[in-house]
């Protein structure tokens, strides 16, 4: 059974393109542009990785992040923002968060990422 | 002159009033008095007058000799008085009465010792006793009578004296405190008022002619004040605009990432998948492309209309016509939002010199808020007036929708502050105001929650001198 990737990001480009290139390394990938029906699908059905944007209208990457990890505490979360901001890193760190990419997003170093987020945790850590 | 000095002055001016006024009632008093003390004299000469003619007749009934004497010692008694009140008397009935007076005695007196010497009974003595000692007695009563005139005299004087003193003193009280309230309190009006507008942000210098008294010196201050305030308000503006200049390029930075990130994405996706992809793909993606890019450039345009507000172009404009335009450009979203529009133009506006695209993208601005904030059935109102008591026409903008909640008024100008789900840049206003201030007029925004809001714009008004260059 092949990986199952969410993305959330208001920007529909953003999930379609992501979602190009990662069904094309054979990934099972949802796409969402808002993290209210994101968040009652993964209360229905576990994802291996999540991919969500920080700054959305609403509601904040990091409540993803924090809502994401109490469903499920092994899915791995990777987070994108328009702009680095320390705190929010420092704070996505604390909340357990695998990976950080600013935009504009290397489509490569994004596969890179989950890769590793795929490889069971007792075997290494990024 | 100086007011403190008017003030001294018409309080000097009051003070002789009543400096006369109590003097000469005092020096009524006075001569009552010794006027008085006169009659009290006089009372006892009398007195001694009526005894000397009652020896007088004594001396005629039974020829006695003893009564010349005893009008004699009278005489001697009578002078000694009129010797010792000499100068009390005097000032009060005149030397020349006086000297009648001891006149009088004195021919009594040498008609009496003609008589004694003769010693006996002389026909023609005799009449000139009667007749001198009548003299003396009408000499006495007359003046005594005339003193008494003058002392009624004098009281009736004085007291119309002392009564037309008193409605003067009442008809000057009026008139000093009128004419100081006149000279105090209306500048302290005209000065209030402008505080007044001071406070309410307009800065425009008293205008009254140069007053060399402390209101002018009072009007100088705040005129100096007024400037100063200007420029300060200035200064907070500027202020102000740099601090939503960060605010501006942390958004802009922001706003600008999101399209930048999405054609990265898919030209990283486009040269990857090249292979891969269908032609319509391609297509579509390029199509992408060029969207994001428009999406950039209306960003851009935003922010350079926001930072570098261009000098406007003006020409003369008919704000009537101008909005009518605007409106038309708005009419296709204000039938598909079901929303009826209404113009209430004031005739007769004098021309403005505006910048016509700027302002059309202003009023274009308030249109579509406005549109977005009603449900179907809205009214948006548009009115024009003339302010000429400020040199202003105004347009007043009302919707009949949500409203803008007050926490968020202090906001709405700010840049990239929106509220709307979709679409909102939030530029919309901020650029909206400086395109107004440019034009060196204001943009106010009243709101009612449920109820709807209106935007009021104020234009300036040019004058021909501006209006040439
Ligand atoms: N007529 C109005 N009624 C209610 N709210 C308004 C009105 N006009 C403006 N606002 C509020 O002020 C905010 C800022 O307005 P502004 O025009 O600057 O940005 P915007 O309309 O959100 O975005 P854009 O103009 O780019 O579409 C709006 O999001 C809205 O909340
Ligand atoms: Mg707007």
């Amino acid at each position: 059974m092949s990986h199952r990737i969410m993305i959330i990001d208001d920007e529909k480009i953003v999930g379609d393109m992501a979602k190009i290139s990662l069904e094309e390394e054979g990934y099972e990938v949802e796409t969402f542009l808002n993290a209210a029906p994101a968040l009652k699908k993964l209360e229905e059905e576990p994802f291996d990785v999540v991919v969500t944007d920080l700054k959305m209208k609403n509601i904040d990457g990091l409540e993803v992040l924090r809502k994401v990890k109490k469903l499920h505490p092994s899915t791995k979360v990777i987070m994108i923002t328009a702009f680095a901001n320390l705190d929010v890193a420092i704070e996505a760190i604390k909340e357990d968060v695998f990976d950080f990419f600013p935009k504009p997003v290397r489509i490569k170093e994004l596969k890179e990422s989950i890769r590793k987020a795929l490889i069971p945790d007792d075997q290494t850590k990024p | 002159m100086k007011i403190e000095r008017k003030i001294i002055l018409l309080n000097a001016i009051y003070l002789v009033l009543i400096v006369i006024i109590g003097g000469s009632a005092i020096q009524s008093l006075n001569s009552v008095s010794s006027k008085q003390r006169f009659l009290e004299i006089a009372d006892d000469l009398n007195t001694s007058f009526l005894e000397m003619r009652l020896s007088e007749k004594n001396y005629f009934l039974f020829n006695n000799i003893t009564a010349l004497y005893e009008i004699k010692t009278n005489i001697s008694k009578a002078n000694d008085v009129l010797d010792s009140v000499k100068d009390d008397i005097i000032p009060v009935i005149g030397e020349s009465s006086y000297n009648e007076l001891k006149r009088g005695l004195y021919n009594y007196n040498v008609a009496v010792t003609e008589a004694i010497d003769n010693g006996s009974w002389n026909g023609e003595i005799a009449d000139n006793i009667r007749t001198k000692g009548h003299d003396l007695e009408d000499t006495s009563s007359r003046i005594t009578k005339l003193e008494r005139e003058h002392i009624s005299n004098i009281i009736y004087r004085s007291k119309l004296l002392l009564f037309s003193s008193f409605f003067a003193v009442i008809v000057t009280a009026l008139i000093v405190s009128r004419v100081v309230s006149r000279m105090v309190l209306k500048p302290i009006k005209y000065i209030e008022l402008q505080a007044r507008s001071i406070a309410a942000g307009d800065y425009s210098k008293i205008e009254s002619p140069i007053r060399r008294d402390e209101f002018g010196v009072v009007i100088e201050a705040i005129n100096t004040m007024s400037e100063e305030l200007e420029q300060r308000e200035e200064e907070l503006i500027q202020s102000k605009k740099l601090a939503s200049m960060g605010v501006l390029v942390a958004g802009v930075a922001h706003e600008l990432n999101n399209p930048v990130n999405n054609i990265s994405m898919i030209a990283q996706t486009y040269e990857e998948m090249y292979d891969k992809l269908t032609p319509t793909q391609r297509l579509e993606f390029m199509k992408k492309v060029d969207q994001e890019s428009e999406r950039i450039k209306q960003i851009v345009d935003n922010l350079l209309d926001f930072a570098k507000p261009r000098e406007p172009r003006l020409s003369k404009v008919d704000i009537n016509e101008l909005l009518r335009k605007a409106l038309l450009l708005v009419q296709n979203s204000l039938n598909v939002a079901n929303i009826k529009s209404r113009v209430e133009l004031a005739e007769g506006l004098p021309q403005l010199l505006l910048d016509e695209n700027q302002m059309q993208q202003v009023l274009v601005n308030l249109f579509i808020n406005a549109a977005q904030a009603m449900r179907p059935e809205g009214r948006l109102t548009v009115r024009t007036s003339l302010d000429s008591e400020n040199g202003m026409v105004e347009i007043r903008i009302t919707d009949t929708g949500k409203g803008i909640p007050s926490e968020y008024i202090p906001h709405i100008f700010d840049p990239f502050f929106s509220t709307k789900e979709e679409g909102g840049t939030g530029l919309g206003l901020s650029v909206s105001y400086s395109i107004i201030k440019s034009h060196g007029g204001n943009i106010k925004v009243d709101s009612r929650m449920g109820l709807g809001t209106t935007f009021t714009i104020q234009l300036p008004v040019n004058d021909e001198e501006k209006g040439r260059v």
